[in-house]
């Protein structure tokens, strides 16, 4: 098959994958960088996905198979983009391939050498909520199934100790401690960043507890300990106790009068998070507590009138920002202002705070490695030329899903393919070439 | 049924049946939990299959590169009918050995994984218990592959014309995104102009209303867009890179036949109509307006004025009507609200601009800063649980349930966005469903948004269900990119192989299966009173297969005869 065009794709999550699978459709060869040593990206951490809560693995796994097995697309994990240069069609691009330490060929995923690992740390894929090793995966059906060695809290890497248990362990001989970064340049005609968001620092809101009191949690804590591939396999209980929560309250737009903009998928995953507290434990009581409901889109109120008294009890606060959360004697105290803004308050087990999504440490080193231009917060901007244009300021390099600003998995498939589109568009009409 | 069984085994066609069984070891992952020379001596003992020769071997890691060579040459040198593997998850080398197969003689449907890794050695700690499931497994792989048949790829012409249903701005950005020197499209309007609604609206950033014009002209001098006004489409035929579709002119009933790979349905939507609902009443000469007239206006003579002539001093913009009605929030009206608010207050600085909503739906980035910006401006936001209104005298209700009514010069309704009255009909015709709220049904809401279950008909802008001008134009590029992603022209498209199929023998023509088949690949053929499966659009899912009342039915490569001896075989 002919190759029409080579394409970088930075960040192997939902919106990334979608683009690379449909420009390799069309035979184009394509560079999926992906700084993780998994692909996947940020949804399979949820157990289930709105609005059809659809097994979020289910619904993921086959798309990173078949990138994993697309013979036009070169995954490369653990893997950073240092320089883009050139111009749209002939960009010259720098691609550091981290060393991994374990051979992505020879290793079979069996996960023998975890166990003699003498180092232990927080797994921050995890959130935090479990422990590591040093030689590890971060999830189980981490995909590829090859695990990665943290060099900066190996004993043998950091030269502490003349550790080789790992290496000992493995029958495939698939551990090299001697590996080291790899640097490879290559040339493409379109690039498309896909880099994903993050959450807002619930810490920089101390109204709300987060930090201080265990027993407030933010979201992506929650999806963890909810998934049944979780740190808890999915049995809900309190941070620092194995006590399961009886009353709980989901607080809405955690940092959006901060932000200055709303986060569009919130209200919708509070009210997931109703439903799957509800389906766990049937005694609990759950509250949200909103200002706005923001659930746009053909499918999203049904969903929301279904939660609706049956697995959530919605309080209206008339300041959403004014909410604030204590410790008390039995647990914590949420007070909030109701409808006529006097001060309402709630006894509960735990707080869930629906976090604002904010740009990823990596987005402002990104667009300066790229040379595209950020907006008024942080997200990679495009051109706003009225179309809804993925491409950014730089012409040739298009921006798709939440690197663009907060949305929904919908919309960031859309504007994935959407991207995608527009990039087989200069492809094919010459701009690029093999 | 034993006929059956010949012909689907492919033994009519080779005296003696000759099975590879070749166990991989995966290092110590497989090897090591199970007793794997007990397992080849049990299997080379197997004296079931009298007909049949068994070869049965180990080997270390199959999935590596000698390994690989290693099969195949087995495969080879042995003349090999069928082939066994046991080893790991399909999800993991399934398609690696599906590809030694195809540089040999051997048929890849003639093979068959079996997986003794995630199913016993990494899930059972007891190695005799490992062993014996383990066994069990190979010999019920073994009875299946020997009832597998032969399957061939059956490349298909495509023709990669589209035909693309609304000239509005998505169907215009659909168009004006496929078309090209290999590709035309047809382009059909129902109307006698192109641009839709997006026409009328007033832009909002620098340039947005250029945008629609722009496009305009773009495809009316596009060579290769076909374009179609007053016409509507009468047939359609098909399947992904085979549509043939009737064309009938409005204007003269004169029809035109045209041939295309695949179908964009950019048909748009409609108003929710605010006197459907209870709240809301008014009559033609009351100041009471849909919020796409001032648009209309706003766009046109950039002025919204009263019926005589004056401009309002105070106007009500009524958020959410409808919202109630169609159970779904249309997603764009606060924001295009808190717009006109801005150009109300553009045109007269003193009106009294009040927005009665119940809750913000702001779901865009930029969003939130308009309604900074009409706060800032002076623009009252009231929200209300109830609200009803009798002309330009309102009625509300506040959350904290405190009641007020006020009069203005001027009240703007903010209807739902609803499906197209003509998209019944249209989705009959293309046999694509419609969802809960009346729309096109995607083929799966957050995985491929654009997609239907009828693959080669894509949807895109509010045909798909409420949206902005923005993410409307994204929808049209997103099925732009799989149409150039699927047809590329002069290549041929390789449909599914496991296919269900008919035997006619047994088909009563009861019909059962056409009500089940989701992709419309069954249909019924009258004049022999039975159904019939069309291979290039069925994907085999095998919904049809539980629906046969007569056991006509069989999906190739999952047949209950395969089914039924592995796990006999399996079980024994």
């Amino acid at each position: 098959m002919p190759q029409t065009g080579n394409i970088l794709v930075i960040g192997a999550g939902i919106a990334g994958m979608k683009a690379s699978l449909m420009l390799a459709g069309a035979s184009n060869k394509v560079y999926l960088v992906e700084k993780l040593p998994i692909i996947g990206g940020k949804v399979i951490k949820n157990e289930e996905s709105f609005p059809n809560l659809e097994c979020s693995t289910c619904m993921v796994a086959p798309i990173q198979q078949d990138v994993l097995q697309n013979p036009n697309i070169e995954t490369l994990t653990y893997s950073v983009v240092e320089k883009i240069e050139g111009s749209a069609g002939d960009f010259s691009v720098v691609i550091r391939k981290k060393a991994r330490y374990v051979s992505l060929t020879d290793c079979i995923g069996c996960g023998m050498c975890y166990e003699p690992c003498p180092v232990s740390l927080k797994n921050e894929w995890e959130e935090n909520l479990i422990d590591r090793k040093a030689i590890y995966v971060p999830c189980s059906g981490s995909l590829p199934n090859v695990p990665v060695i943290d060099s900066e809290h190996c004993l043998k890497l950091l030269g502490k100790e003349e550790c080789n248990l790992c290496v000992e362990s493995c029958a495939f001989e698939a551990i090299n401690l001697d590996d080291s970064d790899e640097v490879m340049e290559i040339k493409v005609g379109a690039v498309i960043l896909a880099t994903g968001s993050a959450t807002i620092d619930l810490s920089t809101l101390p109204n709300l507890g987060y930090g201080t009191l265990p027993g407030v949690y933010a979201p992506m804590e929650f999806e963890r300990l909810f998934a049944s591939n979780g740190p808890t396999l999915g049995e809900i209980v309190l941070r620092g106790s194995e006590k399961i929560p009886e009353s709980i309250a989901v607080i809405h737009c955690a940092g959006r009068k901060e932000k200055k903009y709303c986060s569009a998928v919130c209200c919708m995953y509070s009210f997931k998070f109703a439903r799957f507290l509800k389906h766990k434990i049937p005694s609990a009581h759950v509250f949200n507590i909103y200002s706005d409901i923001c659930v746009p889109g053909k499918s999203y109120q049904s969903f929301y009138k279904s939660v609706d008294g049956a697995d959530t009890e919605m309080l209206y606060t008339s300041s959403i920002e004014d909410v604030k959360v204590s410790e008390n004697e039995s647990g914590l105290k949420v007070a909030y202002p109701d409808a006529a803004g006097a001060m309402e308050e709630l006894n509960v087990d735990m707080v869930i705070l629906a976090a604002a999504l904010v740009p990823g440490d990596d987005a402002a080193p990104l667009a300066e490695v790229a040379g595209v231009d950020l907006d008024s917060r942080g997200f990679i901007a495009t051109v706003l030329d009225g179309s809804g244009s993925m491409e950014t300021s730089r012409r040739g390099v298009f921006v798709a899903g939440t690197a663009e600003g907060p949305k929904d998995i919908q919309n960031s498939v859309i504007q994935a393919e959407s991207a995608a589109g527009q990039v087989m568009g200069i492809v094919t009409s010459g701009v690029s070439g093999s | 049924m034993k006929d059956f069984e010949m012909r689907e085994s492919g033994q009519d066609k080779k005296l003696r049946a000759k099975v590879g069984v070749y166990v991989c070891e995966c290092g110590p992952n497989i090897a090591g939990k199970v007793d794997l020379d007990k397992i080849l001596a049990d299997l080379s003992e197997l004296d079931d299959y009298q007909d049949v020769e068994l070869v049965v071997k180990k080997y270390g890691f199959l999935c590596s590169g000698p390994g690989k060579e290693f099969l195949e040459e087995e495969i080879k040198s042995n003349g090999f009918t069928h082939l066994v593997v046991g080893a790991c998850s399909p999800r993991d080398h399934d398609s690696t050995f599906m590809s030694i197969c195809e540089k040999t003689d051997l048929n890849p449907y003639l093979y068959r994984i079996i997986n003794i890794r995630e199913h016993c050695t990494w899930v059972i700690d007891d190695k005799e218990k490992a062993t014996e499931k383990a066994f069990s497994y190979i010999r019920g792989g073994i009875a299946r592959v020997l009832r597998q048949s032969e399957l061939f790829e059956k490349p298909l012409d495509i023709n990669p014309d589209v035909l693309v249903i609304g000239g509005g701005i998505s169907g215009m950005e659909a168009a004006l995104s496929l078309s090209g020197e290999d590709r035309r499209v047809f382009l059909v309007e129902k109307t006698d102009r192109l641009g839709g609604v997006s026409i009328d609206l007033s832009g909002l950033l620098p340039g947005q209303g250029e945008v629609v014009k722009k496009k305009m002209e773009s495809v009316t001098e596009d060579k290769n867009i076909r374009l179609f006004l007053n016409t509507r489409v009468e047939t359609v035929i098909g399947f992904l890179g085979n549509f043939e579709i009737e064309l009938v002119s409005k204007e003269n009933a004169e029809t035109t036949e045209i041939m295309a790979g695949a179908i964009v349905v950019a048909t748009g939507s409609e108003l929710f109509e605010p006197a459907n609902s209870d709240n809301y009443s008014y009559s033609e000469s009351d100041e009471v307006y849909t919020s796409i007239s001032i648009e209309k206006m706003f766009s046109g003579e950039g002025e919204a004025k009263l019926r005589s002539g004056m401009k309002p001093s105070s106007v009500a913009l009524i958020h959410c009507v409808g919202r109630e009605e169609k159970n779904y929030c249309s997603g764009i009206c606060c924001s295009y609200m808190m717009k006109l608010a801005g150009f109300f207050k553009n045109q007269s600085p003193d009106i009294q601009v009040t927005e009665f909503y119940r809750d913000l739906c702001l779901p865009q980035k930029d969003d939130q800063e308009r309604y900074n910006e009409a706060e800032a401006d002076g623009v009252t936001f009231i929200r209300i649980k109830d609200i009803s209104t009798k002309g330009t005298d309102v009625s509300f209700e506040k959350m904290n349930g405190e009641k007020g009514e006020q009069s203005f010069d001027m009240v703007v309704l903010a209807p739902a966005m609803e499906p197209s009255a003509d998209t019944e009909e249209l989705a009959d015709l293309l046999t694509v469903p419609l969802d809960e709220s009346g729309f096109f049904q995607e083929v799966h809401k957050m995985t491929n948004p654009v997609g239907t279950s009828t693959d080669g008909v894509f949807i895109v802008g509010t045909a798909h269900g409420p949206k902005g001008v923005s993410d409307s134009m994204q929808f049209a590029r997103a099925s732009a990119g799989q149409i150039l992603t699927r047809l590329i022209p002069g290549e041929k498209l390789i449909p599914e192989v496991k296919v269900t199929e008919i035997l006619e023998a047994y088909c009563t023509g009861c019909g059962n299966c056409l009500d089940v088949c989701v992709y419309g690949a069954i249909y019924s053929d009258d004049s022999r009173g039975i159904s019939v499966v069309n291979e290039a659009v069925c994907r085999g899912c095998g919904n049809c297969f539980g629906s046969c009342p007569s056991g006509a039915l069989r999906t190739k490569h999952f047949t209950n005869t395969q089914l039924y001896r592995e796990v006999d075989e399996a079980l024994r």
